[in-house]
């Protein structure tokens, strides 16, 4: 996390005096795009440098969904299951994945290249149904377009 | 001051106030889990909703987070209020798991209490409820049982806003929100963190040393003040009521001691708050007594002690005394009118801070370890004990005293409590009471009195100071 | 096209969005007027003149918002844009964050000018990548031409502006939510009183206006509130951006004018249904308004004097097109859901409530419903309604009886039948 430091401080020169504690989401964030999680060190880190509570960290870590204590895949699937999505097929989309992938939601296969979740809606309801892999959207996906990205990823 | 009408009774609230505050203070019951006088208000329970008169009919919302407005009329029992709270004590009684027979919450639990009060019905679920963690160790003093806690968040707030620790949060969201400690230990280190489990308003948070000892309702409380340091915070002893006492062998323990302590609510001293030392106090008073008069170390009757003492008093040149800060204003005025004008006197510190133990903070906790050090001084002046190389019977009034300072020539006369190796290396030992066994007065560091009263009787052969001292002097003619 | 066009009144191509482009269509010209030969109380009384609404959900009179602020009162204001764009079916604050993000950087110095605000935020959901990429381009751009940091075209104007991501949470667009989750906390709403506009971000007076209704001001201080209000109807002035989806041929963002005919937008503008089905209902505006039958939306024009007499509103925009043989009993089972996984856990009815219709719902389709439950789902939403401490509560009743005022029957089927009437589909097989 030390290392990222310089780049706080430049985040830090947008904000007004006296939002250190603003500064929590945006540095575990990008924490975990730098390390791909944010471990016990990173916490630490975070209240030193900010200055809040730890449990203030803790907090935020386990109620937001996108924030992990643990790693995951190299390819994390996001699979939307919201109503535009399940009305596009997305129920068979994510069957199509657990049985191409031999997992189900919430696990990482053996080789640590995937991992499998189900999210609700991101917000692309106009081109369900969408897989999201790491930050990419991909959308208006089907069985066979499916097959291709995993086979891509592989 | 706006003027509001609840229940039909007209009153005068300050500007700002809510209608919870308002109608607690003229006296008007509005139910309430999450709020508490101490704390912020997250209106999160629910369940202080009252009924606000408007054009359009009657417009229900939560009183605590309401401000009171000129003309008001509120409602705190209606019809729309009473379903209202009914459906909120549905929803808080869906997941928990109503195993009051277990808990030992009962008898002094919120929810029980709203229960039958407002809501009287079995919950309508025919689903399975939400399990969470039981017997989870929040601290090495706390037991919390995750399926109880109905979230109200008092305790998370109290970390926050009173202890300062940042201890404890809630993780997770909906109905899978749990209370959490910290991972940094600092609820561990937190030393008022079992003011927790008397804010929560349910059996969520639990005294370990309480767990499973006794149901609430077989003990009463005796209104005391904590020994602890020169606060002297109020508390209530929990003790055993005489009618439910347990007849068995060897119940004295259980029958004769304390169970636990609790807050007494003290504005001028304590709020509703002490420290964790203040609830361990049944270890401080439990342990091993002195009952028996000795002289140089040989059991006696207290008369002959008293006898020899007066003996010892009427011979000596340049007696000194060293009195206990532990002593309550009436023993000690007790001494003074006695034997004050006999002695040259010191005031001594019974206890001394203990590792590991807080020194002091910005919130109670006080450097001096000895409840009644302003009311000793006040009479005896605070001067440190200095023992004159010249002095030829020295008085040692209670625990902590070096008998190294005592001059090998001088006699000593020892009134302690308890059991002590001291004791036998005095000419004349006597047995006094404790605070449990006695009414009196403490004075605290900033000159407030508080009194604590007698719950138990004193073993047999045991004096009280109180009446010692004027039975040396009736020999020995030191009164004024 | 459904009527005239405010926003989407460009032509989209790859370089579109930057602010080369977007200065070579006039961009920030309305900026320099409004510094130069306006007063800050003259753009809040041009915005209230216009009549915009609020187009997150509540179609708020923006005016009124603006209009409790007081700058110069002593004390730091602050602006959020709103951009957590998280209700179910709503996805038209992306169109403009992708393509026009330059429109709301104007328009978020006009309003910070109006306001007084020195400090402003656009916070948008963490999920969202490219419109992430792009607003924060575009705030880059801003600030490398002088017109974010430092004195706006030379006036004593200066405006900052964070592009804060959220991390995956419903309640963030909930205005309290959102700047509690500014504050760098977990975003449990707050109570009202006190309003936000008197303490909101860090205790001071703040703003929160969504991506569409903040995008709309450099065109109303362009155009002047007199023009503005020809476009839409008397009582809902200008546009709105639909964003629908579901089982409909072209599903899309697309700016409808208010008062602008419902089912020729459906037949016409989005291509009708997919595969040639029929509509069964369409869910106006994000999953929280309550569902219209086709009948229902027959004579309806999209305006909010039309729709809300309905019984529902035009909420977000996020429409969500139904076809005939589409199971409502499942349709609500992945709402349910939904509220279930986002619901903050802070107020009781809504933390209680939300697991408890989840669990019945998924027993219903399980096959092991009682008929009680229907009644049970009532009401826990009207145990729900006004009783919690952010809309959510009431948003998941709202959809609930919604669905069950009008499709009792097929609960009643699932209930005694123990399946489904449509074999529990929610796909669209005609």
């Amino acid at each position: 996390m030390k290392h990222l430091i310089p780049e706080f401080e430049k985040m830090k020169q947008r904000y007004p005096e006296g939002f250190e504690s603003s500064l929590v989401l945006p540095c575990l964030q990008r924490i975990q795009e730098d390390r791909g999680y944010v471990a016990e060190e990173d916490i630490v880190g975070v209240m030193e440098y900010l200055h809040v509570p730890r449990i203030q960290v803790e907090e935020v870590l386990s109620y937001y969904t996108m924030l992990r204590r643990k790693p995951v895949g190299r390819f994390h699937l996001q699979a939307c299951r919201n109503i535009a999505c399940s009305m596009r097929g997305s129920e068979g989309i994510l069957g199509h994945l657990v049985a191409k992938l031999g997992i189900q939601p919430g696990e990482t296969t053996p080789d640590g290249r995937f991992t499998l979740s189900v999210v609700e809606c991101l917000g692309s309801c106009g081109t369900a149904p969408v897989v999201m892999v790491n930050e990419a959207y991909h959308e208006n996906m089907d069985a066979q377009k499916l097959d291709k990205l995993i086979e891509e990823l592989r | 001051m706006p003027r509001l009408t609840i229940d039909g009774r007209e009153i005068e609230a300050p500007a700002g106030q809510t209608v919870m505050e308002a109608a607690k203070a003229a006296g008007i019951f509005i139910p309430y889990f999450c709020w508490h006088p101490e704390l912020s208000v997250p209106g999160n329970c629910r369940i202080c909703v009252v009924g606000v008169e408007d054009k359009g009919g009657e417009w229900v919302d939560i009183a605590c987070n309401m401000p009171v407005a000129e003309g008001m009329v509120v409602y705190t029992n209606s019809d729309k209020v009473r379903e209202r709270r009914k459906a909120t004590l549905q929803f808080i009684t869906l997941n928990h798991p109503v195993d009051c027979g277990i808990c030992d919450k009962a008898g002094e639990c919120t929810l029980q209490d709203y229960h039958y009060e407002y809501n009287g019905e079995r919950s309508v679920s025919v689903d399975s409820k939400v399990h969470a963690t039981k017997h989870y160790d929040l601290s090495a003093r706390i037991v919390l049982d995750n399926e109880r806690c109905i979230q109200c968040t008092r305790c998370v707030r109290f970390t926050r806003e009173v202890s300062m620790s940042f201890g404890l949060g809630m993780q997770n969201r909906a109905d899978h929100s749990l209370v959490r400690a910290a991972e940094d230990g600092s609820f561990e280190a937190d030393a008022y963190s079992d003011n927790v489990i008397d804010i929560c308003p349910v059996g969520a948070l639990l005294s370990r040393s309480f767990l499973h000892k006794s149901r609430v309702w077989y003990l009463k409380p005796a209104a005391s003040v904590c020994p602890g340091c020169a606060r002297g915070c109020a508390v209530n002893l929990w003790h055993r009521r005489p009618e439910w006492r347990l007849r068995a062998a060897d119940m004295r323990a259980q029958n004769e001691g304390i169970q636990r302590v609790t807050p007494l609510e003290n504005p001028a001293v304590n709020g509703p708050w002490i420290c964790n030392k203040g609830r361990d106090l049944a270890k401080v008073f439990g342990r091993a007594r002195a009952e028996v008069s000795m002289l140089k170390g040989r059991p006696a009757d207290l008369h002959g002690a008293l006898a020899q003492a007066r003996s010892l008093l009427a011979s000596a040149r340049k007696p000194v005394a060293v009195v206990s800060s532990w002593g309550s204003n009436e023993e000690l005025a007790a001494f003074k009118a006695a034997l004050g004008s006999r002695f040259t006197t010191f005031v001594k510190a019974d206890h001394e801070p203990q590792a590991g133990e807080v020194l002091e903070d910005a919130i109670l906790i006080r450097a001096d370890k000895n409840p009644n050090t302003a009311g000793a001084r006040a009479l005896f002046g605070d001067a440190a004990p200095a023992i004159p190389k010249d002095a030829d019977l020295v008085l040692v009034w209670g625990e902590g005293f070096d008998f190294r300072l005592i001059p090998p020539e001088a006699k000593i006369v020892y009134l302690n409590a308890w059991l002590q190796p001291e004791n036998g290396h005095a000419d004349v030992f006597i047995p006094i009471s404790i605070q449990t066994e006695r009414d009196g007065h403490y004075t605290n560091f900033a000159g407030v009195t508080s009194a604590f009263s007698k719950c138990f009787a004193k073993p047999v052969g045991v004096a009280d100071a109180e009446a010692v001292f004027p039975a040396l002097a009736a020999m020995a003619g030191g009164g004024q | 096209m459904p009527g005239r066009q405010l926003i989407m009144d460009f032509e989209v191509t790859p370089t579109s969005h930057t602010l080369e482009a977007y200065r070579a269509r006039g961009g920030y010209a309305t900026l320099e007027k409004a510094l130069k030969s306006m007063q800050p109380a003259d753009v809040t009384k041009e915005i209230t003149a216009s009549g915009l609404l609020g187009h997150g959900g509540a179609a708020f009179p923006v005016g009124r918002k603006w209009s409790v602020m007081k700058p110069g009162d002593g004390q730091p204001h602050y602006l959020c844009c709103n951009a957590d764009e998280g209700e179910p079916g709503t996805f038209k604050d992306r169109w403009i964050l992708e393509h026009a993000p330059h429109l709301l950087v104007e328009s978020m110095l006009i309003a910070s000018y109006a306001l007084g605000v020195r400090n402003a935020f656009v916070y948008i959901r963490g999920e969202f990548d490219l419109p992430w990429r792009r607003i924060q381009g575009a705030v880059d751009e801003a600030y490398a031409a002088g017109l974010l940091g430092a004195k706006t075209f030379g006036t004593d104007f200066v405006l900052d502006i964070v592009v804060y991501r959220g991390a995956g949470s419903y309640v963030c667009g909930e205005a309290s939510g959102l700047i509690t989750s500014i504050e760098g906390r977990k975003p449990y709403p707050r109570n009202r009183p006190p309003r936000l506009t008197v303490k909101g971000l860090y205790q001071r007076p703040t703003v929160i206006n969504n991506v569409e209704t903040l995008a709309n001001v450099t065109g109303i201080i362009r155009m002047g509130a007199e023009e503005f209000r020809k476009v839409g109807t008397a009582k809902s002035p200008g546009t709105q951006l639909v964003s629908i989806s579901g089982h409909i041929a072209k599903p899309g963002v697309y700016e409808v004018e208010y008062g602008y005919p419902w089912v020729k937008f459906l037949d016409e503008d989005c291509g009708g249904m997919l595969n040639g089905a029929t509509l069964k209902c369409v869910i106006p505006g994000g999953i929280s308004t309550k569902v219209l039958t086709r009948a229902e939306i027959e004579t309806l024009t999209l305006s909010h004097e039309s729709v809300n007499p309905a019984g529902s509103g035009l909420g977000s925009g996020g429409m969500i097109a139904i076809a005939e043989g589409t199971c409502m009993v499942r349709l609500l089972q992945v709402l349910l859901r939904f509220y279930h996984h986002e619901s903050c856990g802070q107020c009781t009815p809504c933390r209680e409530g939300m697991g408890w219709m989840h669990r019945i719902i998924d027993r219903i389709v399980d096959g092991k419903g009682v008929p009680e439950d229907i009644e049970r789902l009532y009401a826990i939403s009207h145990a729900n309604d006004g009783t919690t401490i952010c809309g959510m509560g009431d948003a998941a009743g709202y959809a609930t009886v919604g669905i069950l005022n009008k499709y009792r029957d097929e609960f009643e089927h699932f209930i005694t039948s123990k399946r489904s009437r449509f074999d529990g589909r929610l796909e669209c097989l005609a």
